[in-house]
């Protein structure tokens, strides 16, 4: 297996998980293989980072947790964005487009 | 925020489920984990191997989580709270040494605040007791404080002075309760109707005074006390209506007072039992004239939202514009004054300094526990040393250690504050038992909610005071040091016993700070009872008796020289009878009490009168052999005599330094003087000079007294005075029945010896010494524990090298020389810092010490040897075992 991971800067997997909440409700593991193939394997969340991160976002109150059954009628915790996660997500998605095109410009200038 | 907060509860209360549910979420993420590698085509070892690669240390993931949730606080909490519990279970010898030695000083500390607490800092039990005030009259220009008043003195304080909404007339006075069985001497206070209202009383029982009750003498309406009311009456609801025959006089009760009343003010010798009405202004009061100051006190409530300075800027115009009114009346170098003092403080203000003291004592005293229990603490973090090494290897933070052990020893300090508490009732009442009854509002003290509270307080700064040293130590584990053999922990305790060496000091030098404190207080009172008082108490009986005062003057038996030297007369004839008693005398200011003695301005013969900055005296009115009775020294001429009567020259006899002030160098014998300045007054000749003799009590020095021969000049406040070898008890009833004799209507009443006396009168300095001692020996005796156990310690760690001083030639006695320098090295450094922090702390007690100075040489050399000495002491037994070491043993043990 490749070791081609890319560090996440801090912050920015809170960002990565209300994105994929945004679409729908998602169990965990699901929520670490779908960034994974959307950012074409480039990114691999580990667990030791997933689930503290989602117990983060649920004491915030930007997303919250239900039991359901999985495609494969297997108990799993799903976890949906809330109001005021979707409001956070605009908010980030902002700040992370200011920063990267900050950051660009300051790469392709200097 | 809301929902952070229902996260954090439901994580920290539903723990368990929200444990369960991550297991179980992490569990299913790893099953999943393992299919997406099987669907590749991997073997199932292989997948499993992959998938738990990929997810890392679970135990790590779930204490992330842990975190996350924001919980982690209370749970370590709760966590360290159980591992403290489950140590100090496994630990009970020290535990209970620890709880037991830290719950007396909290009990301690309790019950003293409790005291301080209510008679300090408590307002009170009045409405708006912030704004009743004691108002007192003064001449300083003669340095008479708290003089009497006048009834137009008391008007313009209701009408011009515009500072008070209520003013009362406060006097209290002994009362013959007459007519019934056995006559009986109680407790009267006289006021004005509005003393009731001004305090916001409420009876219990019936009606307490109003304007109704106006007259210009007593009114006839009386109001008891609660005790009065369960001693005489059983608590009988019929009591309204009653009829009391007092100093002869009919009084009917109108009312019963609760049982938490008491009056804010001096009383004659116990709390006020009757409370009567008058308007001071006819029979048997003088005619209202300005200078017919009679009225001895009055209290007063000032009007709302004038402060102090405002009220006393008022009445200092007040008395400048009535002096300049009234010329006659106020003699300019008399310098006449109003003024206020807050009640509370004219209450409590002369025991504000013992109370204070004794607070101090007592914290004192729980910081020398503290210092003693961190050490025992220390010596058991050595042992506990490995395993505080092994946490930090297995990842603890410092932060986590140090949180740990202090946990444990506030749950320590809290065990024992509950404790504490729990015995703060028993110790408060063991406590009152000894303290003096004449510190005021003893009866409102309680164990309350701020008691409780402060206790709370004490148990948790010396959980952490004592906790600190530890907790510290115990984060500076060296791993490398501790893992390795051999040598291991040699560093590691060279650090630990710097520390205890420290604590030691620290425990020394405030057990010297109490034993200082103890000392000059115990040579205070020591010193009060070896000085000279002028007189010999030993083997003088006293008694106390109050003749009747009618309010109809006509038909008071007692009202003239002529009534009055028969009685005194007849009633020392029979006294003298008694079997055992060989002299009696009537006076009326016993020794060393300082009670009602006359404070009068004086003018004498062959001085000016506008000279006499501090012309004043105790006037003291005596029968012929009371200087015999106590024996005091005659100086010059002679003491009173059979015909120092009426009609006679009228005599006085002064004491030496009433003389070296007012003659120096000259012989007083034949001078004339006399009391007041009234043109009426009669000449006085002195025709002695006694030796001074200690009246206003044994540590006062008082002003200069003159006596004066009581069947010229009597009062209706008298004692009697015998000399016998017999004790009071068996007296009492004699004494009792010779006066009866006399008059059967007579009650007799404080039946005491002199040295009875004298150790009531001393009652307060002998508590606050003898408390301050016994704490300064408890924390001498915590001292000497700890250096025996620091030394012990230190023997221990180095056996192996005394076993190799010893082998290599070494003396037991060089040994023990060893031993004991260590001992001697801590209590220097311990006499040290408690001889410059005694020196500092000991001014602050000089209110308290009488012929001792703060910095008295003897305490101050006597105290470092004491405490040399117990500390040589401490460290002898250990420098003993060290001795008796077997250096084969102690080499072999390596």
């Amino acid at each position: 297996m490749p070791d081609d991971k890319i560090d996440l800067p801090q912050g920015t997997l809170d960002l990565l998980i209300l994105k994929t909440l945004a679409l729908g409700s998602q169990h965990g593991w699901a929520i670490s293989e779908r960034i994974q193939q959307v950012s074409g394997e480039a990114l691999r969340i580990q667990q030791g980072s997933l689930y503290p991160a989602l117990h983060r976002l649920q004491r915030r109150g930007w997303i919250k947790a239900h039991w359901g059954a999985s495609e494969n009628n297997r108990r799993a915790k799903y976890y949906d964005l809330t109001a005021a996660g979707r409001r956070q997500l605009e908010t980030e998605k902002d700040s992370w487009q200011k920063l990267t095109t900050a950051v660009a410009q300051v790469l392709e200038t200097a | 925020m809301f929902d952070d907060l229902v996260f954090r509860l439901r994580s920290l209360f539903r723990r368990n489920v929200v444990e369960a549910e991550l297991e179980e979420e992490l569990r299913t993420h790893f099953d999943r984990e393992v299919e997406k590698y099987l669907r590749a085509g991997l073997s199932p070892a292989e997948s499993k191997r992959r998938a738990r690669l990929a997810i890392g240390g679970l135990e790590q993931v779930k204490e992330d989580c842990r975190d996350a949730r924001g919980v982690s606080f209370f749970e370590t909490l709760l966590q360290d709270v159980r591992f403290a519990l489950r140590m100090l279970r496994k630990n009970p010898g020290f535990t209970a040494v620890a709880v037991l030695t830290l719950a007396l000083g909290i009990g301690a500390n309790t019950a003293i605040f409790s005291v301080v607490d209510t008679v300090l800092l408590r307002p009170l039990p009045f409405r708006d007791p912030d704004r009743l005030v004691k108002v007192i009259f003064s001449y300083p220009g003669l340095g008479l404080r708290n003089i009497s008043f006048s009834i137009p003195e008391l008007e313009d304080l209701r009408s011009r002075a515009k500072v008070f909404d209520e003013v009362s007339v406060v006097w209290a006075a002994s009362v013959n309760l007459t007519g019934s069985r056995v006559p009986q001497r109680l407790e009267l206070l006289a006021v004005s109707p509005n003393y009731f209202t001004m305090l916001g009383a409420t009876p219990q029982l019936g009606r307490l005074f109003d304007s109704q009750d106006f007259a210009l003498g007593f009114a006839p309406a009386a109001v008891i006390s609660d005790g009065l009311w369960r001693r005489a009456f059983g608590t009988d609801p019929n009591v309204l209506g009653r009829s009391l025959q007092l100093d002869n006089d009919p009084y009917i009760i109108v009312g019963v007072l609760p049982p938490g009343f008491r009056h804010p003010g001096k009383t004659i010798a116990a709390d006020v039992e009757i409370w009567a009405t008058a308007g001071f202004s006819a029979d048997p009061f003088a005619k209202p004239a300005r200078n017919a100051r009679q009225m001895p006190g009055a209290i007063g409530r000032l009007k709302a939202g004038l402060g102090q300075g405002e009220a006393q800027a008022r009445l200092t115009s007040l008395s400048e514009a009535l002096r300049n009114e009234f010329p006659n009346d106020y003699p300019p170098v008399g310098k006449w004054s109003i003024e206020i003092q807050s009640l509370q403080e004219s209450l409590v203000g002369g025991v504000r300094s013992t109370l204070l003291v004794l607070l101090g004592a007592v914290i004192l005293i729980i910081l020398v526990a503290s210092v003693n229990i961190a050490n025992l603490l220390l010596a058991r973090a050595s042992t506990r040393y490995r395993e505080m090494a092994v946490r930090s290897a297995l990842g603890a933070s410092r932060m986590r250690l140090v949180r740990q052990t202090l946990t444990e020893s506030v749950i320590l300090a809290l065990i024992a504050g509950l404790a504490g508490v729990l015995t703060a009732r028993a110790v408060l009442r063991i406590i009152l038992q000894f303290v003096p009854s004449n510190i005021p509002r003893l009866h409102e003290v309680s164990v309350n909610w701020s008691v409780l509270g402060f206790a709370l307080l004490i148990s948790v700064l010396t959980g952490l005071l004592f906790g600190l040293a530890p907790a510290i130590q115990s984060a500076k584990a060296d791993l490398v040091a501790a893992f390795r053999e051999g040598t291991c922990r040699a560093g590691h305790s060279v650090k630990v016993s710097r520390l205890r060496g420290v604590l030691i000091v620290s425990e020394l030098a405030l057990a010297m700070v109490l034993m200082v404190g103890a000392g000059l207080l115990l040579r205070t009172f020591w010193g009060l009872l070896q000085q000279n008082p002028g007189f010999n108490p030993s083997g003088v009986v006293a008694a106390s008796l109050w003749l009747p005062a009618p309010n109809d003057p006509k038909a008071d038996t007692y009202a003239k020289s002529e009534q009055l030297t028969p009685f005194f007369r007849e009633v020392l004839r029979r006294l003298r009878a008694i079997p055992g008693v060989e002299l009696a005398a009537f006076t009326t200011s016993l020794p060393a009490t300082g009670d009602l003695t006359f404070n009068v301005a004086l003018n004498i013969e062959d001085r000016a009168v506008d000279s006499s900055q501090d012309l004043k005296a105790d006037l003291i009115s005596v029968t012929p052999d009371y200087f015999r009775v106590i024996q005091s020294s005659l100086v010059r001429g002679r003491f009173f005599a059979e015909n120092d009567e009426k009609g006679q020259q009228d005599v006085a006899i002064i004491d030496e330094s009433t003389a070296r002030r007012y003659w120096p160098g000259r012989d007083p014998i034949g001078r004339r003087l006399k009391t007041g300045r009234a043109a009426a007054a009669p000449w006085l000749t002195v025709v002695g000079v006694v030796g001074d003799i200690k009246h206003d009590g044994l540590d006062k020095d008082g002003v200069p007294h003159l006596y004066v021969a009581a069947y010229q000049r009597a009062s209706k406040i008298l004692n009697v005075v015998t000399r016998t070898s017999l004790p009071a008890a068996s007296l009492e009833s004699q004494i009792r029945s010779a006066i009866q004799s006399v008059d059967p209507g007579l009650p007799v009443f404080n039946v005491r010896s002199m040295p009875e006396i004298i150790g009531d009168s001393l009652a307060t300095r002998r508590f606050s010494a003898e408390l301050v001692a016994a704490f300064a020996v408890l924390a001498l005796a915590l001292t000497s524990v700890g250096i025996y156990g620091l030394l012990a310690y230190l023997c221990g760690q180095r056996s192996r090298e005394i076993g190799i001083r010893m082998a290599l030639g070494a003396q037991p006695g060089d040994i023990l020389r060893m031993i004991l320098k260590q001992g001697a090295q801590l209590a220097g450094g311990g006499i040290l810092a408690g001889l410059l922090f005694a020196a500092v702390t000991a001014p602050l007690i000089s209110a308290l010490l009488y012929g001792v100075r703060p910095l008295d040489p003897i305490v101050f050399l006597a105290v470092p040897l004491v405490l040399l000495a117990v500390s040589l002491l401490a460290s002898y037994i250990p420098a003993r075992r060290a001795m008796r070491v077997d250096p084969m043993i102690a080499l072999r043990h390596e």
